[in-house]
């Protein structure tokens, strides 16, 4: 009996430590691996911070209004954002490269689906940030052209565009991604129709006859000459 | 190496030879006002100038409607003025496309090389699209430059003071601060000079730059302020434009403040740098002011606009103007309905403007468009300010805005040097 | 800023202070003299004078005999009267160089004087001496009209002495390093008073060595660069100009590394001008500027078309020798020296279209140019007063008493005035040509001026064009991104040219005198037509 005891134990201590002598190497591998990529990827965001500072990305977001949203958003400037998004993405990469450096399938299998998922993720970062970015610009042009146009309720019209705007660039990211397909669509166009609507029934229903009052007033007050501005000249 | 001239420009000019007055006429599809133009040079030519050498020199960005064969065939059409023209020399009148972007750079940059070429003495540069143009406002610009007495002939148009106000209230000023230039008209279409100016116009680096397309007449008054430069004002009568549709004063502003800020910037070492106070000017009699104005200006309306501008733009302003400029607007703009902006506070806001244009602290489209509001409130608040002013006293209101505009010069260069805030 | 490099873009003007302007009434010309015809220059355009000798002489080599170099000669006025002259100049904005006669001087000279007193004297060794004239054998006689050795005997030292030139001027010595010091004297002398500069005479032969040519030797561009040192130390921006008359080749040490001479003469370019217009043909004028070494940047070559000498024919074969004698010297009074000895409008028959021809060259090839005395008015020559006094004579101011060139009878004149109907004062003078806006004289302040508005002639490179037509001399000076095309008609009857100016295409030609426009230069040959002798200068803009 004891002999047996001991038999077990020594098989199983030394399968244990036969398998400690296998997953060991592999996993200094996976540990040399991801170090190396940590100091590869902060060597990227370094750099990449560097050149976007040298290509002024901060100024442009400033212009475009970018800036402001990050900082009401209490993220960092754009481009120590995109310095980590680089470094996250880099490092990431290491790391999942390292797990398969542990050789364990369940990890492969997720690994792959990492993989698969990381590129579309990036998109939708992009389509988003690109949409934020442009949804400020709209907003900006509407308003302007709208007070520069005596238009009322400039900054509801100005409103307005921004909302649109952010909606379809969210929906577009949520549909890269491909995170609930069906429940984001109807959710989009049900956001758009009520806008639409509110607009639709605001300018042509109830108070519709006030609205149109208010308009021909603006519009007669500026009078025709103001569409020839060759009198301020 | 890209050419200025065209072949067939230069082979013309090469018939032409040395000569003493060169007309420039830049045109683009200008077939319904081109005519009495060209009609006024050549009565000019033949009448007054009948003893210079002197030629008409059309330059066109591609007229699809025909405007090159109007300057080519139009001619004296009353019998009276064509008994008492008596040139004694051959007259050349010349109409050829320029090369490069279409556009008025282009245009007077054919011209002023056709004149370096021809060594032209003096050289006016005529508008299309003002309707006013006479033999007499021909001769009167291109004379201080014949005489040997001036550099750069700028017009000065019998006004009414609240005719023009982005001209009164905008250009004028801030051309005076930036330059020591009290030009009336810095924004004149047409203009005389010497022939010396012109070359000296045609070896700037400038030309291939996007920006000169855009500022391009304010440009041109702007080079008047260098060195050695004599700078005259020729008084004319009231100025007409053709009955072309131009754009809405909510386009218009923003064209005009971008023209203003790039040419400062194009020529910021220049200005930047002076240290003497205002150039002295040449003149010929101002033209008295005009009794009534053109067009009536309704206060109420930009009154409101402005408010309205005011509090929709906000965040935007807060981005370009201090916040002490800021609370000043909005204190000027109550009680609503009205609007009370100093000189002095619309110094400052230009002034905030211009530099914020420079350092492109917003995007430059976007900040020239805010600026309207604010311009038309300036508008009300002066047309306030001069109610029940005869024209001499609001002119006097108009001179003692430039001079506020000149004292802040020094805060102006500041901003404009200090780095992005 | 003072620019150190003024010569490169300089008008020069040859003058004999003799032969210029007579102050006292003597019947030479003076300082005093020549200071009141200084508005005269200036107002030609000229940038510096360079004076012939001034200095104390027996003037039996018209004062290349230096009996002093630390004086004015008496007849010339006073090292005052020189001092206010000089300082007049600078006043007008003209520059001053003098002659720096340094391979000999006059054996009236008191070094000579005591160096031929014993063998024991100090200044002994201040010149060549030997017992036999059988050293430096082979040698040649430059004045082989007038000498037959390099060698003269002294009956006073019972010796031979050395002499390149007359025998009344002896060589000196520059071995001996007293001699450089006593030189290097000399020259602070003068540049101390204010002169700009020096023409340095006959350098070639300033050393001697046994088995050599004794010209050009490697002792004697040592000389040289010790006195350009210790001159751009203590006087920056003056002027060292030779006279080496050789070819470019051999002149070329003369510059060293810009640390010997500024300046050189172009002597082989000259008379190749000559025979280029008789010829009709480019061939002679191409040849020799291509065979024109490069010079340092801050060195410049002198061009000329005639000085106070015969026009040298020493750098030409015998065949081309021929040839020059056979059109330009028929006549063999007029020889001399290897050189004929003719003013400018003479050699060329008055022709005022060749003269206008020459001298368009002269001002647009490579180099500064140098104007004689009086050829800015065509100033005619007499061949027959012995040597090279026929360019030498008085210059003509005016058409009334001795050509309002002095005050004295006109017996007494140094030399005797030109007064023949053709060239004589009465018909050539300053006076009459500053009235008449078509005068020779005009033209050439005219055609200084065009010069003088770029500097692309004096700084720029060349670029020969050779059309099929011989006759046709065309050429592109180009200074950085400025281009002159320069065109010119040799022949006597009218031309047409087809130049190919492909790699201009784009450029408008303008003529620089009139500022006429002529066609774009396109890839295709380029069609001139030009009448006789005739000459264009294109200022090519790129519009």
């Amino acid at each position: 009996m004891a002999e047996a005891i001991l038999t077990t134990l020594r098989d199983t201590w030394s399968g244990y430590v036969e398998g400690l002598r296998l997953v060991i190497p592999r996993l200094l591998a996976m540990l040399s691996v991801v170090a190396a990529g940590w100091v590869i990827a902060a060597l990227a965001r370094a750099v990449t911070g560097r050149a976007l500072g040298w290509l002024r990305v901060g100024r442009l977001a400033e212009r475009t209004g970018t800036a402001e949203l990050l900082r009401k958003a209490e993220l960092p400037p754009a481009e120590r954002l995109f310095a980590s998004a680089v470094f996250w993405v880099l490092f990431l990469g290491f790391l999942l490269a390292g797990l398969d450096a542990l050789g364990f399938e369940t990890l492969a299998a997720l690994r792959s689906e990492v993989g698969l998922l990381v590129p579309r993720l990036v998109g939708a970062l992009a389509i988003l940030a690109v949409g934020l970015v442009l949804a400020n610009v709209v907003w900006r042009v509407v308003l302007l052209a709208a007070v520069n146009s005596g238009w009322p309720s400039a900054r509801l019209a100005g409103g307005a565009a921004h909302l649109l705007t952010v909606t379809v660039a969210a929906a577009m990211a949520l549909d890269h991604v491909g995170f609930a397909r069906p429940i984001v669509l109807i959710a989009f166009s049900l956001v758009v129709g009520a806008v639409m609507l509110a607009l639709a029934i605001a300018v042509g229903v109830g108070s519709g006859p006030l609205v149109r009052r208010l308009l021909e007033e603006r519009l007669a007050r500026h009078g025709r000459s103001e569409s020839d501005g060759s009198s301020h000249l | 190496m890209s050419t200025i001239l065209s072949d067939e420009l230069l082979s013309e000019l090469m018939a032409v030879g040395q000569v003493d007055v060169l007309v420039g006429l830049p045109t683009l599809n200008h077939s319904d006002s081109v005519g009495p133009v060209v009609r006024a040079a050549h009565v000019a030519f033949n009448r007054e100038l009948a003893r210079e050498r002197t030629a008409l020199v059309n330059v066109d960005g591609g007229s699809t409607d025909g405007t090159p064969d109007i300057v080519r065939d139009a001619s004296i059409v009353d019998r009276e003025t064509l008994v008492a023209s008596q040139s004694l020399r051959t007259g050349h009148r010349i109409s050829a496309p320029y090369h490069g972007v279409p556009g008025k750079a282009s245009a007077l940059r054919t011209v002023f090389a056709a004149a370096d070429l021809l060594q032209a003495r003096a050289v006016v540069v005529l508008d299309p699209e003002i309707a006013s143009v006479t033999a007499e406002s021909v001769v009167a610009l291109v004379r201080p430059a014949l005489a040997g007495e001036a550099d750069f002939a700028s017009p000065a148009y019998a006004r009414h003071p609240l005719d023009g106000p982005l001209v009164t209230q905008v250009v004028r000023p801030l051309f005076r601060a930036a330059y020591g230039l009290p030009l009336q008209e810095p924004l004149a279409g047409e203009f005389g000079c010497s022939g010396r100016f012109a070359s000296r116009c045609l070896d700037e680096p400038v030309w291939e730059s996007d920006d000169l397309r855009l500022a391009i007449d304010l440009w041109i008054s702007g080079m008047a302020a260098g060195d050695g430069l004599r700078v005259s004002e020729v008084g004319l009568g009231p100025r007409r434009l053709t009955a072309r549709p131009r754009p809405a004063v909510a386009a218009l502003v923003p064209q005009v403040l971008d023209a203003l800020f790039t040419s400062l910037r194009l020529h910021e070492a220049r200005w930047t740098s002076l240290t003497r106070g205002s150039l002295p000017l040449r003149r010929s009699t101002r033209p008295a002011s005009l009794p009534e104005p053109g067009t009536t200006v309704d206060a109420e309306a930009y009154a409101a606009l402005f408010g309205e501008g005011l509090a929709a733009l906000g965040p935007m302003l807060e981005r370009v103007l201090p916040s002490s400029i800021l609370d000043a607007l909005r204190a000027a703009a109550a009680p609503a309905g009205s609007v009370r902006l100093p000189d002095e506070l619309w110094a400052a806001v230009l002034l905030e403007l211009a530099a914020s244009h420079r350092h492109a602290t917003i995007s430059r489209d976007h900040l020239v468009r805010a600026a309207v509001p604010l311009y038309l409130g300036r508008v009300a608040s002066f047309a306030a300010e001069v109610e029940g002013l005869d024209p001499e006293a609001a002119d006097e209101r108009l001179e003692a805005l430039c001079r506020n505009f000149e004292r802040s010069r020094g805060d102006l260069v500041a901003r404009w040097t200090a780095p992005a805030r | 800023m003072p620019d150190d490099l003024w010569y490169k873009d300089a008008i020069f003007y040859e003058l004999h202070v003799k032969a210029y302007s007579d102050g006292d009434g003597n019947g030479m010309g003076d300082f005093p003299g020549l200071l009141t015809r200084l508005e005269h220059l200036k107002g030609l355009g000229i940038d510096c004078v360079w004076l012939l000798p001034m200095y104390p002489s027996p003037f039996r080599d018209d004062g290349y005999d230096i009996s002093d170099y630390c004086a004015i000669h008496p007849k010339y006025g006073t090292l005052e009267d020189f001092r206010a002259f000089l300082g007049a100049a600078h006043e007008r904005g003209l520059r001053v160089i003098t002659e720096l006669v340094i391979n000999h001087t006059s054996d009236q000279h008191p070094w000579f004087k005591e160096a031929r007193s014993s063998r024991e004297s100090p200044k002994r060794g201040y010149y060549v001496w030997s017992d036999t004239d059988d050293r430096y054998r082979g040698v040649r006689i430059i004045f082989r009209d007038a000498e037959m050795s390099n060698w003269a005997w002294d009956p006073v030292s019972k010796t031979y002495y050395w002499h390149r030139f007359f025998s009344h001027q002896p060589d000196l010595n520059f071995d001996n390093p007293a001699v450089r010091e006593e030189i290097w004297r000399v020259m602070r002398f003068w540049l101390e008073l204010g002169v700009d500069g020096f023409r340095v005479d006959a350098v070639p032969y300033l050393v001697e060595r046994e088995g050599t040519s004794c010209e050009n030797l490697p002792e004697t561009h040592e000389v040289m660069r010790e006195l350009r040192r210790l001159m751009d130390a203590e006087f920056p921006g003056r002027l060292l100009l030779a006279e080496a008359n050789m070819w470019p080749e051999e002149v070329r040490p003369y510059f060293g590394d810009g640390d010997q001479f500024h300046m050189a003469f172009h002597f082989p370019l000259m008379p190749r001008m000559f025979m280029a217009l008789r010829l009709e043909d480019r061939k002679p004028l191409v040849e020799i500027v291509e065979r024109t070494p490069a010079i340092p940047s801050s060195c410049q070559w002198g061009l000329f078309l005639r000085n106070h000498d015969e026009l040298t024919l020493e750098m030409v074969t015998d065949a081309e020798r021929d040839y020059m004698y056979g059109e330009y010297a028929k006549d063999p009074v007029a020889r001399l020296n290897l050189g004929i000895r003719r003013r400018l409008a003479p050699l060329l028959d008055g022709d005022r279209r060749r003269i206008e021809l020459m001298n368009a060259l002269l001002l647009s090839l490579p180099g500064s140019p140098f104007l004689y005395y009086g050829d800015e008015i065509g100033m005619g020559d007499n061949v027959y007063l012995g040597d090279r006094n026929g360019v030498r004579t008085p210059m003509q101011w005016t058409g009334g008493w001795n050509g309002g060139f002095s005050t004295a009878d006109p017996e007494r004149l140094y030399q005797p005035l030109i007064s023949n109907p053709v060239y004589g004062y009465q018909a050539v003078n300053v006076e009459s040509q500053r009235r008449q806006e078509t005068s020779l004289l005009n033209w050439t302040r005219r055609i200084i001026e065009v010069r003088r508005s770029t500097r692309v002639f004096g700084r720029g490179s060349i670029e020969f064009l050779n059309p099929v037509n011989h006759r046709v001399l065309a050429y592109v000076r180009t200074l950085g991104s400025e281009r002159v095309l320069v065109v010119n008609n040799l022949s006597g009857t009218a031309q047409a040219v087809e130049l190919d100016l492909a790699g201009l295409a784009g450029a408008i030609p303008i003529e620089m005198f009139g500022r006429s426009l002529f066609p774009r230069i396109r890839e295709r040959p380029y069609v001139m037509t030009l009448g006789p002798y005739d000459f264009f200068w294109f200022k090519l803009r790129w519009l």
